[in-house]
């Protein structure tokens, strides 16, 4: 029961990650354009700038609890790789328990009313013809820290479900 | 609140929530005991969303997927390949060989991860084919992989340029200097050119001194097994050989700014791999995933990075840091050292990545308000934070030669063949600190 729930969020989590991976080919192929459009043709477009900058913004936020998902963030393994499998299971457990989802918690916190301000007003970009959407971009700030939350309860699911597996 | 964010992070959990997490705790219970005003996180969501909508750093995900690209198909692979074959038959030769195809995919990767372990499982099994001294050829891969760090268009140079300009602005606004001077990430790409090719000739000169002296070090190949045609020739070197100098000579240039440069050298890498036929749909999805994950896992590192300098700053840890350089004002050499000292130190146990956001953000201002060259620091920081990558027993890329290299060469051969090269970056910062003009000079053009 419990693990076709973590598998459920698990999946958002992957394709999630791997729609945005895409975008990383779209940032390169808009900047060839931008590039091609100034020199070429003496146009410059903010808002094809910005459009830029939100795929980034996208692309990292939207992809951090895919990093966790695929155990991409970096450790410092000097001591880890010589513990007990069952301290790196504890040290995981804390590790998510007190430091990753309080941290996404008073993200979104901390966040709310900065996001939600920016939604009142419908926020637009400080530049003349930019994209009109900085609320967007500011909403990916709670949206990241709730994958996150949801990446690291299932994380934790599985180091206590499945705890012969869930170290390497 | 240094000592314990230490302490956790070498208990092996993911370094970027260890920072951020910790310093949450630390800025909850100094908030219960009256030390720390909670309001102060309000500033979180700012700086967050200040790392994730900074143009300068839109370049690292341009510059991983070129990187990447060039790595998955096999372009950086062939290009090495190539080289050896025409330098194999001289003593040192093929150390050599691997010096500057390193330098080049240092270049076009910037990722010394990726150029270390690339070098390892291409060149380090030829080179042991050849005889050469284990240690002799593990030292070079490693040090040769780490001139990422220093020749541009590096990530560490984009990370640390945009550090540095903010501190350069707050150093110069504490003086009352309220329309600053800047320094770019394309002034640190200059001005670290020379410094790096001067590394590249220290490496090569000291691998063609030390074959001749000591043979059997690099003896040279007895007859060249393979033979290329100089048509495969040409296409090995040279598509790879034009991309880097299109990218390197428009940053350079001033034609292109190296976000710009970073994504149409991408889009060339991938253009590159479709006309060699390497470029499937699946490759393309790995490149795309490897992208995002090494491009997620730098961004946590800054926001992390960011949220605990947010609360040393909380507790006043920056005025404690300006307080201490405040007793060596007039000697800024000294100030200079002591960082220096500290980075190599942390270089132990920490990534430059992490080195980059929690200590230049907090010693940079006072160091630049003493008057130092902002250009002339970073290039120092960037040549300082190579060696540490290099320093044994906690250095990255011995971590990930190590990981690539067969189990019969031992670790400690390693750490012997790296100790000639970490010497060899000594003496670069030694020059630079008697000849600053090797790093200012050309930005100053």
């Amino acid at each position: 029961m419990i693990l076709s729930v973590v598998r459920f969020f698990e999946r958002v989590n992957e394709l999630l990650g791997k729609s945005v991976a895409v975008l990383a080919l779209f940032m390169a192929l808009l900047t060839l354009l931008i590039v091609v459009l100034r020199y070429a043709f003496d146009i410059g477009s903010i808002a094809l700038q910005e459009s830029v900058l939100y795929m980034h913004g996208a692309l990292i936020m939207l992809g951090l609890a895919y990093a966790l998902q695929t155990g991409s963030h970096v450790r410092v393994d000097i001591v880890y790789t010589r513990l007990q499998p069952n301290i790196k299971r504890l040290i995981n457990l804390c590790g998510h328990a007190f430091f990753l989802i309080p941290f996404a918690v008073l993200l979104i916190v901390y966040s709310w009313d900065y996001v939600l301000s920016s939604w009142r007003v419908l926020e637009s970009s400080p530049e003349v013809g930019g994209i009109p959407g900085i609320y967007l971009l500011k909403s990916l700030l709670p949206l990241s820290a709730i994958l996150l939350i949801l990446q690291s309860l299932c994380e934790i699911a599985r180091l206590l479900i499945e705890p012969r597996q869930a170290i390497d | 609140m240094f000592a314990v964010v230490f302490l956790m992070i070498l208990t092996g959990y993911a370094v970027a929530p260890t920072l951020a997490g910790v310093a949450l705790i630390f800025a909850l219970v100094g908030a219960l005991t009256g030390v720390f005003n909670l309001a102060d996180l309000g500033f979180m969501p700012i700086r967050i969303f200040g790392v994730m909508s900074n143009t300068v750093l839109i370049a690292l995900p341009l510059f991983i997927l070129m990187g990447v690209t060039l790595e998955r198909t096999n372009i950086a692979n062939k290009l090495l390949r190539a080289l050896s074959i025409i330098m194999a038959r001289t003593p040192g030769g093929l150390a050599i060989a691997v010096v500057l195809v390193g330098a080049l995919m240092a270049a076009s990767t910037g990722i010394v991860g990726a150029t270390v372990v690339t070098l390892g499982l291409l060149a380090l099994p030829v080179m042991l084919k050849q005889n050469y001294q284990p240690s002799f050829a593990t030292g070079t891969i490693a040090a040769t992989g780490t001139l990422g760090q220093i020749i541009p268009p590096s990530i560490a140079l984009v990370l640390l340029g945009d550090v540095l300009s903010n501190a350069y602005q707050q150093a110069q606004l504490s003086l009352g200097i309220f329309n600053p001077k800047t320094v770019s990430v394309e002034d640190l790409f200059v001005g670290s050119l020379l410094p790096g090719l001067a590394l590249v000739a220290l490496y090569a000169t000291y691998i063609f001194a030390r074959s001749r002296i000591d043979t059997a070090a690099a003896p040279p190949a007895k007859r060249s097994d393979e033979e290329l045609d100089l048509g495969e020739l040409l296409t090995s070197l040279a598509p790879p050989i034009l991309l880097i100098f299109a990218v390197l000579g428009s940053i350079l240039a001033g034609y292109a700014t190296p976000t710009e440069a970073a994504g149409v050298g991408a889009c060339g890498a991938l253009l590159m791999a479709a006309l060699q036929r390497a470029l499937s749909i699946e490759t393309l999805k790995e490149i795309c995933r490897s992208t995002l994950t090494t491009t997620a896992m730098v961004f946590f590192i800054l926001i992390g990075a960011s949220v605990f300098s947010l609360v040393f700053r909380g507790y006043g840890g920056d005025e404690l840091v300006s307080g201490w350089f405040a007793h060596i004002e007039h000697a800024p050499l000294l100030a200079v050292g002591i960082v220096m000292l500290v980075i190599f130190l942390l270089g132990f146990v920490l990534d430059f990545v992490e080195i980059t956001y929690i200590v230049i953000p907090i010693v940079g201002p006072a160091l630049l308000a003493m008057g130092i060259d902002p250009i002339w620091l970073g290039v120092l920081i960037a040549i300082n934070l190579q060696t540490s990558f290099l320093t044994p027993p906690f250095g990255f890329a011995l971590f990930y030669l190590r990981g690539v290299t067969p189990p019969t060469v031992e670790t400690v051969a390693i750490y012997k063949g790296v100790a000639p090269f970490i010497v060899l970056q000594l003496l670069l910062i030694g020059i630079l600190v008697m000849f600053p003009a090797l790093a200012t000079w050309l930005p100053s053009l």
